[in-house]
């Protein structure tokens, strides 16, 4: 099988990762930005990417950038701010159709590339030598307006508590995009300083995607003062205490979202991953089989891992009369499986279940990039395919004894009521 | 049998097509570059197929509302056990889901694709209901009901339904109400099952990599014959009018959520080249490239990740709309409608026509890279009766013309704004 991934180390705290394959009808340039998650600068961090990309020195302004994007068929600069445990990533990417399926004739890398490495390294400024007025407050806004649309989203509102409150006092605690009044607090004067001082102190994660054949030298130019080795790692492991948070919205249906810590080793991220997928992470596994079909509790009830964090989260929508139920049950199905008590096709379907989606990974340019930027935390150089083949070789006694290291530490429920 | 060989022209992809002696329309899209494949069986009965006369009977016949939804969440059960337990036997990720106007069974694997194939056409054309089974599914799908009642996005878009529509049937919710699931009975079910999963009523769509004899062989030997047996949907008399202009509801949002559209004939005919006009128009109207967009933002009154537009047309329904989050929603409403009348008056660009064309074909482009949105794609399509690279040749083929006739749709007496405010402190 041809090797499609290489990696071009840049210079120290700088990668370019090349993903190369033209059966792909479109290509990709991300250009991720990793930096410890701190209070002072979590909400700094995460307006500067969206306020890079408004508007370019070429294309001064918001409708005149987006008018080229939309000539080069419709290609997307893009901005992402996520969180890899005690870490924040901030992102810029460009997507675009390949070349040869560009009418006009263009050399789509080069004029996305060009695009991109623009607000990068050059973004446009007033004449103070500050990002401009207007669009600094329409990026706060927005910012604000994102923190308020999590709210309406009660799935995942419940999620984020329950992290803020499992990772108590804690970096890894932080809302990837800083707290509301950080956000609030920030100052258009600070912000050039703060993106250059981005600029040169994180580690930077490159990425080139799909249909397009990019000389790592050209690439390499550009970061020539750019990027720090950050050793990356995962959240250090503590021995949790039970926090417990009710909360109370009129709402029909609880939720009830419950995190727990893992005493995991990094290269033992397959392994809880499996461990998670056994518990409540398919249609075969213990929660969704028990919880859900046999004691009808919840209409969905399912756990998830987040390696970078070493915490896995058991997430669920209950009646509001079955909260306390539902919670004992969750936890008893994590003791079954702390003692052993999986079944050989428990297990089984757990593993091809988990093979299933490593394999698809190569079928999408975006979770191509997403597993090789996650695995900078851990295990940098492993393929899907080498995961799969780990996942293949863990046993019962493997996944029982994992299962006894994780351990509850948060329990937060968004308790239904009528309003008012 | 004979395949017919679909091209893409300037896409350069190409699918077969054809009629399966059963009955049912199968479509492959082969992609042997990819590690997945993925494979979806529909039937084009969805949530507004509560009225319906079947061609080998002469009266129509109503049922309660919920059904096609409610099949959906059984077939997956038989006497021998549960549809998921044997997928996972294979390893595939499988799924269903029930639109308005469409009930979908998926799968997507990276081995074992015959087997996984094999199991998706089984349980599908195997009906187990009893009045056990019956009752247990009235207390989960109404847990996902109260799941809905929670979701502000459900209920702008429900909200914006009822205000437009007087009788049609798109107006109910997908999964019904707890009252009339409660009427839902096996007998109910086999009948909905037995005129709905007619072969004939269905289409079969894998796309990714396989073996098309591999598939066809399998077809043949699971697939049942069906009587030829047509459907007609039956659905009230639905006036010009909207039922009201305006809906509000409380719920716990920090910031309002809106819908704003306009009402359609929707029981005229619409081909691939009036879905591509009326999309392109929307580009040109309110992409992130437009005047409008630009003014709505810098007022402070949409934000970049949540607003967005769609041409949401079906059998008997057709309507453009707008969404979002805004601390104004009226003021939104009132910016789009002004715009369209300004285009009307003083002509779309040619350069602004151009660039959303070339949008508009490179979007769809990109779309082609992933098996899941070529699959359902085009599983979409054939049960309306449309055609993928039809559809994307009509994008590149469209004059100027074609596009500004579409701005009569935006009529300012048939609009409906649905707004979703924060509770009263």
């Amino acid at each position: 099988m041809i090797q499609k991934m290489s990696v071009h180390p840049i210079r120290k705290g700088v990668t370019l990762k090349s993903f190369t394959d033209a059966s792909f009808k479109t290509m990709r340039l991300s250009v991720n930005m990793l930096a410890p998650l701190s209070k002072q600068t979590a909400a700094t961090y995460a307006i500067l990417p969206s306020l890079v990309s408004r508007a370019s020195r070429q294309y001064p302004d918001y409708t005149a950038l987006n008018c080229r994007l939309e000539e080069l068929y419709g290609a997307s600069l893009h901005t992402c701010v996520r969180k890899f445990g005690g870490y924040q990533s901030i992102s810029l990417s460009v997507s675009g159709i390949a070349s040869r399926y560009a009418f006009g004739g263009e050399d789509m890398f080069a004029e996305l590339s060009q695009l991109l490495f623009s607000v990068l390294l050059d973004p446009l400024l007033d004449g103070d030598g500050l990002f401009p007025q207007a669009g600094f407050l329409q990026e706060k806004r927005q910012l604000l307006e994102m923190k308020d649309a999590e709210y309406n989203d009660k799935m995942a509102f419940a999620h984020q508590r329950c992290e803020e409150i499992l990772f108590q006092g804690e970096e890894a605690g932080l809302n990837r995009c800083g707290s509301r009044e950080d956000v609030e607090a920030l100052q258009r004067e600070t912000l050039v300083a703060a993106w250059e001082g981005l600029l040169s102190s994180a580690r930077f994660e490159i990425f080139t995607l799909g249909d397009c054949c990019p000389d790592p030298a050209a690439i390499a130019m550009h970061f020539e003062k750019a990027g720090r080795p950050h050793a990356l790692g995962l959240v250090p492991y503590r021995e949790p205490e039970v926090r417990r948070v009710t909360e109370e919205q009129p709402l029909s249906q609880s939720k009830l979202s419950m995190g727990f810590r893992m005493d995991a080793a990094p290269e033992e991220r397959m392994l809880f991953q499996l461990a998670s997928a056994v518990l409540g992470g398919t249609p075969s596994s213990k929660l969704f089989q028990n919880v859900r079909e046999k004691m009808g509790l919840c209409y969905y009830c399912s756990s998830s891992v987040s390696s970078a964090s070493r915490a896995m989260f058991v997430e669920s929508g209950v009646e509001t009369a079955n909260l306390e139920k539902a919670e004992a049950a969750i936890l008893d199905q994590l003791s079954a499986l702390q003692r052993g008590e999986v079944k050989e096709d428990e297990l089984r379907f757990a593993k091809l279940a988990l093979c299933n989606a490593l394999h698809s990974v190569e079928d999408s340019l975006g979770a191509v990039e997403n597993w090789y930027l996650s695995r900078t935390f851990d295990n940098g150089g492993q393929t899907p395919q080498q995961a799969a083949e780990d996942v293949m070789g863990y046993t019962v006694e493997d996944v029982a004894t994992a299962a006894q290291r994780i351990h509850l530490g948060a329990v937060y429920r968004l308790k239904g009521g009528e309003p008012g | 049998m004979e395949l017919e060989k679909i091209t893409g022209g300037r896409v350069g992809d190409f699918y077969y097509r054809f009629r399966h002696p059963s009955g049912l329309a199968i479509y492959l899209y082969p992609k042997e570059s990819c590690s997945t494949a993925y494979a979806v069986f529909g039937t084009r009965y969805g949530s507004i197929d509560n009225c319906f006369r079947r061609s080998d009977e002469a009266e129509a016949e109503t049922v309660p509302e919920g059904i096609a939804h409610f099949l959906e969440h059984k077939l997956f059960e038989s006497e021998e056990g549960d549809a998921f337990d044997r997928y996972a036997e294979t390893g595939a990720s499988a799924n269903a889901f029930t639109s308005f106007e469409s009930t979908c069974y998926l799968f997507s694997c990276t081995d074992r694709l015959y087997d996984s194939l094999g199991i998706l056409l089984d349980f599908v054309q195997h009906p187990y209901f009893t009045t056990e089974t019956v009752a247990k599914e009235q207390g989960i799908i109404g847990q996902e009901i109260k799941m809905y009642d929670d979701d502000p996005q459900w209920r702008v878009m429900f909200n914006y339904l009822r205000a437009m529509y007087h009788a049609h049937p798109i107006r109910l919710d997908i999964a019904g109400t707890v009252e009339s699931i409660a009427k839902i009975t096996p007998a109910y079910l086999y009948r909905c099952y037995h005129t709905f999963y007619n072969l004939h009523n269905m289409a079969l769509v894998l796309a990714g990599k396989f073996d098309v004899d591999k598939v066809l062989a399998l077809c043949d030997k699971l697939l049942k014959p069906s009587a030829s047996v047509q459907v007609e949907r039956v659905f009230p008399e639905e006036p010009e009018s909207v039922v009201q202009p305006k809906v509000e509801e409380r719920l716990a949002v920090a910031l309002p959520l809106f819908q704003f559209g306009f009402k359609e004939n929707g029981s005229l005919p619409r081909t691939e080249w009036d879905l591509a006009a009326v999309e392109i128009l929307l580009d040109i109207l309110a992409s992130e490239a437009s005047p409008l967009f630009r003014r709505l933002l810098d007022a402070g009154l949409i934000n970049e990740s949540s607003f967005s537009y769609e041409y949401f047309e079906g059998a008997g329904y057709a309507s453009i709309l707008f969404s979002g989050e805004s601390q104004n929603p009226e003021a939104v409403a009132q910016a789009i409608q002004e715009e369209a009348v300004r285009l009307a008056q003083d002509g779309i660009p040619q350069e602004a026509f151009e660039r959303s064309k070339r949008a508009l074909y490179g979007e769809n482009v990109a779309a082609l890279n992933s098996t899941a949105s070529i699959a359902n794609g085009v599983l979409n399509l054939s049960l309306k009766g449309r055609e993928l690279f039809a559809y994307i040749d009509a994008i590149a083929h469209l004059t100027l013309e074609q596009v500004a006739a579409k701005l009569e749709l935006l009529q300012a007496g048939r609009s409906v704004l649905s707004v979703i405010l924060p509770l009263e402190k």
